[in-house]
């Protein structure tokens, strides 16, 4: 089943009842096997009835505890209780809960792949034990400490060796696709994730790649030979015969070798900001230290990184015991904190592409499948460095409004104003015409002042810079 | 039908491309695994070790 949102901490709506009845999940609608609630802030899975021969399989094989084992699949813990008082109850589970929900259009290419790989692992090893994934959505692998996991234990089926793979589809338009859509055309096919949420359709993927992509015999099959198929006549879904175990491993196999040769190289003018611009080292140490006195101010376990760039403080916020989420606009910026977070085994630190001047909406069936990044990424702190010339020059975002929506995120804000005399701003400004003449350390302080009380306020040595501590103002 | 058929669409014409990028695929295993045992038939014993670890 989909499991989009499953275990984010703020259930949409209904505040008030949540903590005595069980509240479903809005996503949880599409699997009858079973379904997500919430009960007393805790998310736990019903499995029903019908989904009764598929679990015991699950763990009768084996197969659940080699997965939990591998840290392939999040730990679940059996409830013997029917939380729920439904009719069709089996089971209860409990799983490791979640500290974030990230959705396939936040992950930067690295993310989506080692979900797609992730994905293929666990076919290839459910059908040793003769199960396989009877779907293969990005929204069932959430990013948990640090790596990929899987979280649905209803996407496991048992397996019947003479059919083909009934999610290959759904794998091909929501992994392969858009893998490749940004590997030919070195763009944020993630994009297209949040208008497809089941996917990029086969069609546009077939109209958007070019020509030579066709040149690859990978490519040629399972997007243009496949194209030809579904534009077929008189193509039955279940006709097909004549599949087998050996067949279907080589399928998983070659998807798996195709994904894992996928590369996508893109260098931007943020990706170095920190390593070879004019901010030298004596400037990064300065502000370091300012950041860490700071920090040291500040209760708290959750902080969201605006704009982190390479991730050097949302690192040193991890390492003084922060949970972050790090988020930038830039892709390849965060697909390479990710993957020094994969190598360095950091388990603190959630990378994530975000556009704050556009950041991710709610989506799906009456808006309540997806929650928008708002709702989800509420924090103790909220960190915008080096930020607040690009959404107030760059994107013509007025300052008290910028102050509106950072009070929103969270109720502290460690915020570095960067002033019209900055070289970083005077870039800005060389292409626009000045409208921007209530952009000025005064006029900063008054309109965060309307949302915060200033706790600390501190100017960097050696820039024009001034780093300040806020605390939300609570009505 | 079996049940889980209902829930996900397989979409199209997807499980005849299946079938085809797995004889595809069979077939290209085939020749691969022929051209290694060529490979191995022809191979002096001496060498042997020296072409595995490669």
């Amino acid at each position: 089943m989909e499991d989009q949102g499953l275990f984010s901490q703020t259930g949409p709506g209904r505040e008030g009842r949540k903590k005595m009845i069980p509240m479903i999940h809005p996503a949880s609608f599409k699997d009858p096997a079973g379904f997500v609630f919430q009960k007393e802030g805790v998310w736990y899975r019903q499995v029903n009835k019908s989904g009764l021969p598929d679990m015991e399989t699950l763990f009768q094989s084996g197969l659940y505890d080699s997965l939990v084992a591998a840290r392939k699949l999040i730990p679940h813990q059996r409830i013997a209780e029917n939380l729920t008082a439904s009719k069709e109850w089996y089971a209860t589970f409990l799983p490791e809960q979640l500290h974030r929900i990230s959705y396939p259009y936040e992950w930067s290419f690295s993310q989506l792949k080692d979900a797609a790989l992730l994905t293929l692992d666990l076919a290839l090893l459910a059908i040793e034990k003769g199960m396989i994934l009877k779907d293969a959505t990005p929204f069932n692998v959430q990013f948990h400490e640090g790596r990929a996991v899987f979280i649905d234990l209803l996407s496991f089926t048992r397996y019947d060796a003479s059919k083909p793979w009934v999610a290959y589809r759904q794998f091909c338009e929501s992994f392969l696709f858009p893998l490749l859509l940004e590997k030919y055309l070195g763009w944020n096919a993630r994009e297209l994730l949040r208008t497809h949420l089941d996917g990029v359709p086969l069609t546009l993927t077939a109209k958007l790649l070019p020509w030579s992509s066709r040149l690859n015999p990978s490519v040629a099959m399972h997007v243009f030979l496949q194209q030809k198929m579904a534009n077929g006549k008189n193509v039955s879904t279940e006709k097909a015969t004549g599949f087998s175990k050996q067949k279907m491993t080589n399928l998983l196999l070659h998807l798996q070798s195709m994904i894992r040769g996928l590369t996508w190289k893109r260098k931007t003018t943020w990706s170095d900001y920190y390593t070879d611009t004019i901010l030298d080292q004596a400037y990064l140490q300065e502000k370091e230290k300012v950041f860490l006195a700071m920090l040291s101010k500040i209760k708290g376990k959750t902080a969201l990184d605006l704009g982190a760039n390479d991730g050097y403080f949302s690192r040193l916020a991890a390492r003084n015991g922060w949970q972050v989420v790090a988020t930038d606009f830039d892709e390849a910026c965060i697909d390479r904190l990710y993957g020094q977070i994969r190598t360095e085994k950091i388990q603190s630190i959630l990378p994530l592409c975000i556009d704050i001047s556009n950041p991710s909406p709610a989506l799906g069936f009456a808006h309540r499948e997806r929650d928008d990044f708002t709702q989800r990424m509420k924090s103790d702190l909220v960190l915008a460095l080096a930020l607040v010339h690009h959404l107030v020059i760059g994107k013509n975002i007025p300052l008290p409004r910028l102050a509106d929506y950072f009070a929103e995120l969270g109720p502290t804000l460690l915020i570095e104003f960067v002033p019209r005399e900055d070289e970083k701003t005077k870039v800005l400004l060389t292409q626009k015409e000045d409208i921007y003449t209530n952009y000025t350390p005064s006029h900063f302080e008054q309109a965060f002042g309307e949302r915060y009380d200033l706790i600390v306020k501190q100017a960097i040595s050696g820039t024009h810079r001034v780093f300040y501590l806020f605390q939300r103002k609570e009505k | 039908m079996a049940y889980w058929l209902l829930y996900v669409d397989p979409g199209s014409g997807s499980y005849l491309i299946q079938v085809i990028i797995a004889a595809i695929l069979g077939f290209l295993f085939y020749f691969k695994n022929l051209w290694w045992r060529i490979k191995a038939f022809f191979r002096k014993p001496g060498r042997e070790e020296k072409e595995e670890k490669k």
